[in-house]
């Protein structure tokens, strides 16, 4: 029996780009410098423009958190050589890293950056939606450590019933590619995954 | 751009190349020996053939220098239902292996001519899926700038052209060995060796036409592309890159055409072996200096999609 593909869940108007998501993940799994397995983007676009005697603002920013996304169409499993990378019964991309031989193939493979290399050890790491805490029945850092709540997790269908399914969010790519397992609480100012209208503020972070 | 980049040059280019000799090598002799005796062709052809071995070897070799875990490489086979990095590596090993069954039978005239000839063609068929599993690596809807027709056709061309002028340079060098070990000139071979080099640089110079087309227009669709990615990898690629891009299409137009041209008629005017040779492996050099700074930018100029 195939259990449901497990999801998260971020409310994009709720996010204040605090980032201790970001830093719970690289609490809990130890993390060196330059691994991130969960990163908070900035999208960040509009302007000044002049209407009459006045000057109109239309600049806007938004943080979207973003880890493996644990797609249900992992293009990372099917790309990797060795087979190292395997779906969960419950839909969470594992990887077997006795098996992975370090090509990075995964990483090109991969829309939202998940797979990290790590030159220690010459294997490549990834989130695994804390898969120890789920199966002893607790919330995953990321989703634990939120002050704002924004995050939530669960079972995709459950998530979608609850808060619709919104998963074309700007910068992130067309989820079309690769099936994402999750959904977004729109942001105001939130743009579709197409949009060029802004432009990623923290690239120095992420 | 670290040691793990140029692993990827090198093997890719060798993989290609050695390919692209046995291919050549194989039309060469089918065309070669309606006119000629096939001792005199197999002068010359068989030790080109038996250089393909360590260059392929040099290859794979390389290849390791980008895993992080090389002592896994084995590993690499293990998903060939869905990898294509599996079918790579696949193809690319039953390819050396058949190449040097063929080789050795070819070498020491092992079964008859027939059997031979099947043993190649199941080689060249099995280099073939190498290529073109090669380019289907590359072909991921996340990285535009290798997304595109234009990866397999390049590969193609890499491999048929840098093929191509190394057989010239294997000629020349098998042909100078001969005639070292006869103490004396053979007409019949030296007629020989200068029929198949005006072959070469003929087929050389459409290659180099066929990558002079293939290059801009893969430009042009790129900046004409519907993501941010593939804009921004067209403009690495003519502006942060520029003068390594225009050297790169200058010296594959130098070496394949001009350096082809003077050995077409240094061929003709019946040149000394030494300038025909200084020619020859003055275009194979030019042209596989403008093939590595073709797949350096190849990796260095491409923007992908995503976070």
């Amino acid at each position: 029996m195939t259990e449901q593909q497990m999801a998260f869940y971020v409310d994009l108007a709720a996010c204040s780009g605090c980032k201790a998501c970001q830093i719970a993940c690289k609490d809990k799994n130890d993390l060196d410098v330059g691994i991130m397995w969960r990163r908070v983007v900035e999208y960040v676009g509009g302007d000044w423009t002049r209407s009459g005697d006045a000057w109109v603002s239309t600049v806007y920013a938004y943080s979207v958190t973003v880890s493996c996304l644990h797609c249900e169409d992992a293009p990372c499993a099917t790309a990797c050589p060795s087979s190292a990378l395997v779906k969960r019964d419950d839909g969470v991309v594992l990887i077997d890293e006795s098996r992975c031989i370090g090509c990075r193939y995964c990483e090109w493979s991969c829309p939202y950056g998940a797979l990290q290399f790590d030159g220690d050890t010459g294997k490549m790491t990834k989130c695994d939606f804390c898969a120890d805490y789920l199966d002893e029945g607790k919330d995953p850092a990321c989703v634990a450590s939120c002050p704002m709540r924004a995050m939530d997790y669960g079972p995709l269908d459950e998530l979608r019933e609850r808060y619709g399914d919104l998963a074309e969010v700007a910068p992130l790519p067309d989820p079309s590619i690769s099936r994402p397992a999750v959904v977004f609480g729109p942001h105001p100012d939130s743009r579709a995954g197409a949009s060029t209208s802004g432009r990623i503020g923290n690239l120095e972070e992420v | 751009m670290g040691l793990h980049d140029w692993s990827l040059i090198i093997f890719t280019i060798l993989g290609q190349m050695s390919v692209g000799v046995f291919l050549i090598l194989g039309v060469i002799h089918t065309v070669a020996i309606r006119r000629h005796a096939v001792e005199e062709v197999e002068r010359l052809t068989d030790r080109a053939l038996l250089a393909i071995g360590p260059v392929l070897v040099l290859g794979f070799i390389a290849s390791l220098g980008h895993l992080g875990s090389p002592v896994n490489a084995y590993l690499s086979i293990l998903n060939v239902a869905d990898s294509w990095l599996s079918r790579e590596i696949l193809f690319g090993a039953l390819f050396a292996v058949s190449g040097a069954v063929f080789a050795l039978m070819q070498w020491r005239k092992v079964g008859p001519f027939a059997l031979r000839r099947v043993v190649a063609l199941v080689a060249a068929a099995l280099g073939i899926a190498f290529i073109v599993s090669m380019a289907l690596v590359y072909m991921l809807p996340l990285q535009p700038s290798w997304n595109l027709w234009a990866t397999p056709v390049t590969f193609l061309v890499t491999s048929l052209l840098t093929g191509t002028l190394a057989i010239g340079v294997a000629f020349v060098a098998s042909y100078a060995y001969e005639r070292k070990r006869d103490g004396e000139d053979s007409a019949a071979l030296a007629a020989l060796l200068y029929d198949s080099l005006r072959g070469l640089v003929i087929a050389a110079v459409v290659l180099v036409g066929a990558q002079l087309v293939t290059i801009p227009l893969q430009v042009a669709i790129l900046s004409g592309g519907e993501t941010a990615a593939a804009v921004d990898s067209a403009a690495r690629l003519t502006s942060d890159y520029g003068i390594m891009f225009a050297l790169r299409l200058a010296l594959a137009f130098i070496g394949a055409a001009i350096f082809g041209l003077f050995v077409y008629r240094s061929t003709l005017g019946q040149a000394s072996q030494r300038v025909v040779g200084g020619l020859v492996g003055g275009a194979f050099g030019l042209v596989l200096v403008g093939e590595v700074l073709g797949r350096y930018l190849f990796y260095a100029a491409n923007v992908p999609i995503g976070v």
